[in-house]
């Protein structure tokens, strides 16, 4: 898996690529402005760009725009922004039109390597990523007399996983429950909450999302 | 009496202030006593005068002798009232000296002495002196200061000066002392030369006179009214005259309307002290009006006052120093020992210093006026920036804190974080290590969070994706379950995106805190100019205005970008939280 990183801070950026390169990962660049992004990103034509949200010169949402202009010209290559925070109201922006592909994460998640390592496997499959904070907070803020109370401790569970991207087989291994229980779960949820049945997971993940959103 | 030094009106003629304006008309002015004595000796005089119709019950009443006495006394008493007012101006003296010589001639013929009665029939016309020049010297405050009226003055000398002397020398009919070589003929002849004289003089005077008034501004003729009435008199005179060289006997009638008309310049005198007392009821009017006059109002009103069509207002910012020009004259309206404007007026009206004086006040209060309402609004909009630029000042420090959390210390903990990782996977057969390492990487990750919501905290870094992204991630995190409604599409000016964040962020934690709601809305809209953000709930309300600290300087924040916050919170019908914002871009 080829990776480009885009972060100014050097002890980030290189603490990322030394991770990455230890899980097998190929890390074909590393640059610390949008600019050297885009132009990387030309060359070596990775799998998945990792793109800090705020970047010089305004440190607002360059990466955001970056991601943008990489999704337009190459729409194969999956692309994970990372922010020191994540807000619901952003996350919606950067996973608006195509989710899939595409992940949002609190910059803090690098640190644990192997989920790090497993969300992106899973964006490079042309899954999605939601940040879990923003899960969590969706799941906190839902109203309590909604068909959300209807649900087990269990389905909630895996509805935050569902929203985060994860697909079956990922809620599976992560709630240690079996393939078919997990199946089962999501069957339950989906009626519950009145939303249609679908195979293709960031279908799913928005669905919850909207969901969510009330 | 008469001074011949020439004075130019309105030339290099010092500008005066209101307060020092009667100053100026204090010029040589008897004293109380000395005012007392002069009324005293008119009222004597009059008296003396008329002796002789008051207790000589004997003789009979010469009706003209009469006339002229009250008339002499007229112009004494007027011209004490005259001078009273104007003391600077000479007309005041010129009158009452007239009023005096008229009492020559009754006085002096009722002593039995040659030499009286010498001076009596020398002088016994000598009052036609001060009455031309008071008539040609009105508006030079009584001095001379052509040639021409000096001429003029000077050209009755000939009739009533050097023509009478030699008649006298020469009349047989008199009996006084300069009788020196009777001759009835001679006498005959020389009368008539005066009598010619005199109406040519009489002529000249009433045509200048009549000239000036012609060319005169409005305010000028009103002031020139006396003049007329003299010339008026005069032209009586003239004619009493020609009727006499043509017929050869004096005309009864004509000399009874000469004598009465000269009551007309005491009269036309009158009039324009009730005038200039009727102006002064303007004053009332101009000062009603002061409260709300402009610039331009405040100079018609004191055109209207002054009676002065021509008057400007001269204001510091477009004419520093007025020149005056002829006829015209210049009060400098002061505040404060400095000068603010100047009125530049027809001289005339300087008549009524009082009046002059009060106009200066009055565009003295109104300019004063004016000024104090500018400067606070100067002082106020200066006060509006600097609350706007502390507000902002506040918000650049706080985002700057932020950013440096974010970019620095946050970045350089995940930066170690990451570090600590890759040597945790070195140490793997070293599990004492590798559990430090983790309790390392766990306590770094608490850091971690606790440092972000700190971020937040200081400012709300996901106003860089918008207003609704950030209003979305507040209603996420309210404890009572949030609806937002954005209906802005663009973006608003970053301080209002940050008030009416900060009022939704308060306003929602209220909700929280003391509602006990279970649901509420947050609006977002635009109309025209105005951004306005509501936050609503469904709670208990009876929210106090004041309450904690919070609304109130969110209510600042709001103010200093010229809004307004407002909180309607009836009991038990929920609150309601206003902003209204207006955009300047």
């Amino acid at each position: 898996m080829r990776v480009v990183i885009a972060d100014d801070n050097l002890l980030v950026r290189e603490g990322i690529a030394s991770l990455l390169r230890e899980g097998g990962l190929d890390v074909a660049a590393q640059v610390d402005s949008a600019d050297d992004l885009l132009r990387e990103v030309d060359e070596h034509e990775p799998d998945v760009v990792i793109v800090d949200i705020r970047m010089p010169p305004t440190h607002t949402d360059e990466g955001l725009r970056a991601a943008h202009a990489i999704r337009a010209s190459h729409p194969r290559t999956a692309i994970v922004v990372l922010s020191q925070h994540v807000e619901y109201g952003v996350a919606t922006r950067v996973l608006a039109e195509h989710p899939e592909r595409l992940g949002y994460l609190l910059k803090d998640r690098v640190i644990d390597v192997d989920d790090f390592l497993a969300t992106l496997r899973r964006v490079v499959a042309g899954g999605t990523a939601l940040d879990p904070e923003v899960v969590s907070r969706l799941l906190a803020s839902g109203r309590d007399d909604g068909p959300l109370a209807t649900l087990t401790p269990r389905e909630h569970e895996v509805l935050a996983l569902l929203a985060e991207g994860l697909n079956n087989q990922a809620i599976a291994d992560r709630t240690e429950i079996t393939l078919r229980s997990t199946e089962k779960h999501v069957s339950s949820i989906f009626a519950k909450l009145g939303l249609p049945e679908t195979g293709n997971e960031h279908r799913r993940v928005l669905a919850a999302i909207r969901f969510l959103r009330g | 009496m008469i001074r011949w030094a020439p004075w130019e009106v309105g030339v290099d003629r010092p500008a005066l202030s209101g307060t020092r304006l009667l100053g100026r008309f204090r010029a040589a002015e008897p004293g109380r006593a000395g005012w007392i004595a002069l009324w005293i000796a008119v009222a004597v005089s009059e008296l003396l005068a008329l002796r002789p119709v008051l207790l000589d019950r004997e003789a009979p009443i010469q009706g003209l002798d009469v006339v002229f006495t009250l008339v002499g006394g007229s112009f004494a008493a007027f011209g004490l009232v005259a001078w009273r007012r104007r003391p600077d101006s000479r007309s005041g003296i010129l009158m009452t000296a007239t009023g005096f010589a008229f009492f020559v001639s009754p006085l002096l013929g009722q002593l039995d002495a040659p030499l009286a009665h010498t001076i009596r029939v020398l002088a016994v016309d000598w009052w036609v002196f001060g009455f031309v020049a008071l008539i040609l010297t009105l508006l030079t405050r009584g001095r001379l200061q052509t040639r021409l009226d000096r001429l003029l003055v000077a050209s009755f000398a000939i009739p009533l000066g050097i023509g009478q002397v030699l008649w006298m020398l020469f009349d047989p009919e008199q009996g006084h002392l300069l009788l020196a070589f009777p001759d009835a003929d001679v006498a005959h002849a020389i009368d008539r030369v005066q009598r010619a004289t005199l109406v040519a003089c009489c002529i000249a005077t009433v045509a200048v006179v009549a000239a000036r008034w012609w060319r005169a501004s409005p305010p000028r003729r009103r002031a020139l009214l006396p003049s007329l009435a003299g010339a008026f008199g005069l032209l009586c005179f003239a004619t009493l005259l020609i009727n006499d060289l043509v017929s050869g006997t004096r005309s009864e009638a004509l000399l009874w309307i000469a004598a009465c008309s000269l009551v007309s310049v005491p009269a036309a005198f009158l009039a324009g002290l009730l005038r200039s007392r009727l102006a002064r009821g303007g004053l009332a009017e101009l000062f009603r009006g002061l409260g709300r006059m402009q610039g331009a109002d405040l100079e018609a009103a004191l055109r209207r006052a002054l009676g002065d069509p021509s008057l400007v207002l001269a204001l510091p910012a477009t004419d520093l120093e007025p020149s005056a020009g002829p006829g015209r004259a210049v009060a400098s309206v002061e505040r404060d020992g400095g000068r603010v404007a100047a009125l530049v007026y027809d001289a005339s009206v300087d008549e009524d210093p009082e009046l002059v004086e009060a106009a200066c006040a009055a565009a003295a209060i109104t300019l004063e006026n004016q000024r104090l309402h500018a400067e606070s609004h100067v002082q106020l909009a200066e006060l509006k920036a600097s609350r706007e630029r502390i507000v902002a000042a506040g918000d650049a420090e706080r985002r700057r804190l932020e950013r440096n959390l974010h970019d620095g210390a946050q970045q350089r903990l995940v930066g170690i974080a990451l570090q600590l990782r890759l040597l945790q996977r070195r140490i793997r057969d070293d599990p004492s290590s590798e559990r430090l390492v983790t309790t390392a990487s766990d306590e770094l990750a608490e850091s971690l969070a606790e440092l972000r919501e700190l971020a937040r905290g200081i400012h709300p870094a996901v106003l860089e994706h918008g207003l609704p992204a950030a209003l979305e991630a507040l209603a996420r995190r309210s404890a009572v379950p949030t609806t937002v409604a954005c209906h802005a599409r663009q973006r608003l000016p970053e301080p209002v995106e940050l008030a009416a964040y900060f009022v939704a962020s308060e306003a929602l934690a209220n909700v929280a805190k003391y509602s006990r709601a279970t649901h509420a809305t947050v609006r977002l809209w635009r109309q025209g100019p105005t951004a306005s953000i509501e936050i609503a709930d469904d709670g208990i309300g009876g929210a106090d205005d004041c309450r904690g600290s919070g609304l109130r300087g969110l209510a600042d924040r709001v103010e200093a970008l010229d809004g307004r916050l407002r909180v309607a919170s009836p009991h038990g019908a929920g609150t309601v939280v206003t902003a209204e914002l207006p955009c300047a871009s």
